[in-house]
């Protein structure tokens, strides 16, 4: 409406501009005099210029793109607001050059920029649209055919200007053509790969990878043009201000781009090398749905050390942004380069932890009841007495205290014997020996009898097997290290044998505060597994 | 072949009409556009939400479900996970490795396997039981933490807006 109501006002008053200097001068070539040499008509004409190659430009829009989608709207807005300002930066460096021609072909690139954006826009929606129409397809394939052509028409045109009138602000429409140009491949690669997906019916795995290195390649070319032409344009003027914001985005670009071909690749050999192809009964065994596509596995798919099975592209694609199996979130990645630092970094944090513990125990730990140590449990139970069962089966605290010991003792073993499980797994893993079934489907057991022994502790406990977060990564970190850790505390467990009996009673302490507080009683119990991660050697 | 994340929302929008869970109806607003979602979600019983209808909106990544989607409140609420503009702040709907809050793990972060259907039955249990840690409406966890009754007045008063009650 208010776009209709400007044009009305613009086309009237060129009207009233033309009648007025046609009535007074009454011929043709004295009108076209008049008008041009008076400044307010020149105002008119100009604004009147501006509106139509506006109308064209909505036009064409309309024409090739429909109606804009909401999101595709706002993108248009951004960027034009940015070109806008880089344009004006562009006309401080060309201020001599200025003349009605030179914001007439300015306009006209601004405009083609917009449908280069636009066609990325749409091109990109493709993959997301439940429905593509022929039009669709007859829009784009015209449109990246006319881009193209303009582009290179306008190359040649500024490169035969600054070959015949030297480097002028030519130059600087030569080098934007080009950057379009490259815009305009890569739209295409884009719109023919999603294309081709669209007719097959399986969802085509590679195309992610292809997509990885046609951004590659281009974001390549882009910097190598950027360089060249701020190098050239701080030879011949100064340096280009307005270039330098698309410059440093592109050069991010193809950093991230370069970062992902890294990623993808190293998962895409992990993928060969680490993990087994699911066979068909374990598919069938699993409920055969990929977790992360929702669909159904009928082949590539892989088995994680973890048990978990996937689409391999489905994981892939995930892998490129994480290692971490995205069901149970153990971290899968072998101690690549990439991982041993924090391992070995982490041994450390056992070493002043455990310390403090040793004072700490027998400091804040009025013995209420000195405990036997662990009340080994018959072999036999029917070869006992009433009164011996009613003396160990009490109601006393003692009694309570040293069911609940024992039970805290066995998750313990539990846990160390699962950390030990896992920590031969990784070894394995790394060395590229075959991990047997039987080795993960114990650990499930071992892990399932951990939880089952203190039902209130089943977090924990999932936490310390190693099925966890990143917070607690660290304690994870923490669990399979006990091959470093072990060198450290064996030998002064062994030594500290005589010392059991504090730590038992320790241990009374812990069961006391582990009703207060579960927080508390997670940290200590972190600390206890520390001390004890040689199981054979204090049993 | 279709991009995997659209054949993924479709899966899910049909998964949740024909199983829909207790208390909540969601789906695309425009069929033609399958990576913006409204959503509707009942108030807990037997918290001040109750009987409450919520209207929420969703927009979904390029690259779900290998990035979360994000989730705006369209009416009025007030609540501590949820900033005044409506953005609900649970760690499910985080990536993990950003920590805006500085305490979540990433157990309880984005993954693929997290879904829309997961997404709301946590918004159900985050509004019967507030995090009081996570601070996106400061007012209402001090609100929540120190004067419980006022709040449940404010919900209250909202659960009737929502309703078309004045």
């Amino acid at each position: 409406m208010r776009e209709a109501g400007i044009m009305l006002i613009s086309t009237a008053l060129t009207c009233v501009v033309i009648g007025n200097a046609y009535y007074q001068r009454k011929q043709f070539y004295p009108t076209v005099v008049h008008i041009t040499k008076s400044n307010p008509s020149m105002t008119v004409i100009y604004a009147q210029g501006f509106i139509l190659a506006f109308m064209i430009n909505a036009f064409l829009r309309k024409i090739f793109f429909g109606t804009l989608r909401a999101a595709e709207l706002e993108h248009l807005v951004e960027k034009v607001w940015y070109a806008v300002t880089e344009t004006c930066l562009a006309f401080t460096v060309f201020r001599d050059d200025f003349s009605p021609k030179f914001i007439a072909l300015f306009t006209l690139l601004l405009f083609l920029k917009s449908f280069h954006w636009l066609a990325e826009d749409r091109v990109d929606y493709m993959e997301r649209s439940p429905v593509i129409t022929w039009l669709f397809h007859l829009r784009v394939a015209t449109l990246l055919g006319l881009l193209f052509g303009i582009n290179l028409t306008m190359i040649h045109y500024a490169y035969n200007t600054t070959a015949t009138k030297g480097p002028s602000v030519q130059l600087v429409f030569g080098f934007e053509y080009a950057i379009l140009l490259t815009v305009v491949f890569n739209i295409t690669v884009k719109y023919v790969l999603h294309t081709i997906d669209l007719q097959s019916e399986n969802p085509w795995d590679n195309k992610p990878v292809f997509l990885l290195y046609t951004e590659l390649i281009i974001g390549l070319l882009k910097v190598i043009l950027y360089v060249a032409f701020v190098t050239l344009m701080i030879k011949l003027f100064t340096l280009p201000l307005f270039a330098l914001r698309p410059m440093y985005y592109t050069m991010r670009d193809f950093k991230k781009a370069f970062h992902d071909i890294v990623m993808s690749r190293r998962a895409i050999r992990n993928m060969n090398t680490l993990y087994p192809d699911a066979t068909t009964e374990e598919l069938a065994a699993a409920d055969n749905v990929c977790i992360i596509c929702r669909e159904e596995m009928v082949a590539a798919s892989k088995k994680l050390p973890c048990n978990h099975i996937f689409h391999t592209a489905c994981l892939r694609s995930w892998f490129q942004r994480q290692q971490t199996c995205p069901t149970c979130r153990l971290n899968i990645l072998r101690p690549t380069p990439n991982n041993a630092p924090p391992r070995q970094q982490n041994p450390p944090q056992p070493g002043p932890q455990a310390p403090p513990q040793p004072p700490q125990a027998p400091g804040g730990n009025p013995p209420i009841v000195p405990l036997p140590p662990i009340p080994v449990p018959p072999p036999n139970l029917t070869e006992l007495s009433e009164e011996e069962l009613r003396a160990m089966e009490g109601t006393l605290r003692q009694a309570v205290q040293a069911r609940i010991q024992t039970l805290q003792r066995i998750q313990l073993l539990l846990d160390a014997a699962n950390a030990m499980m896992n920590q031969y797994q990784t070894v394995a893993v790394t060395a590229n020996i075959p991990v047997q079934n039987s080795s993960t489907s114990n650990i499930d057991n071992t892990l399932d009898t951990s939880t089952m022994a203190e039902p209130t502790a089943s977090s924990t406990a999932h936490a310390s097997a190693g099925i966890t977060d990143e917070n607690s990564q660290v304690k994870v970190e923490n669990i399979p290290t006990p091959s470093t850790s072990k060198e450290n505390t064996f030998p002064s467990t062994s030594k500290e044998d005589g010392s059991t009996f504090n730590e038992f009673i320790d241990l009374s302490d812990l069961s006391r505060t582990e009703t207060e507080s579960s927080n508390e009683q997670e940290m200590l119990r972190r600390r206890r597994l520390q001390k004890f991660s040689p199981p054979p050697a204090t049993e | 072949m279709a991009g995997s994340a659209l054949r993924r929302l479709m899966a899910e929008y049909k998964q949740l009409t024909l199983n829909p869970p207790e208390g909540i109806i969601a789906g695309p607003i425009n069929e033609e556009n399958f990576f913006e979602w409204e959503a509707l979600i009942t108030g807990p019983e037997g918290t001040c939400f109750e009987g409450g209808i919520f209207t929420a909106k969703l927009i979904f990544p390029p690259d779900y479900p290998l990035s979360p989607p994000k989730m705006q409140f369209t009416c009025e609420m007030f609540h501590p996970n949820i900033y005044a503009d409506g953005r609900v702040c649970i760690s499910i709907l985080h990536a993990p490795g950003d920590d805006p809050m500085g305490y979540e793990s990433s157990a309880e972060r984005w993954s693929p396997v997290q879904s829309v259907e997961k997404i709301l039955l946590s918004v159900v249990s985050m509004l019967a039981e507030p995090n009081d840690e996570s601070g996106a409406n400061v007012d209402a966890a001090k609100m929540w933490r120190e004067d419980r009754s006022e709040f449940e007045r404010i919900a209250q008063k909202l659960v009737r807006k929502t309703l078309g009650i004045p």
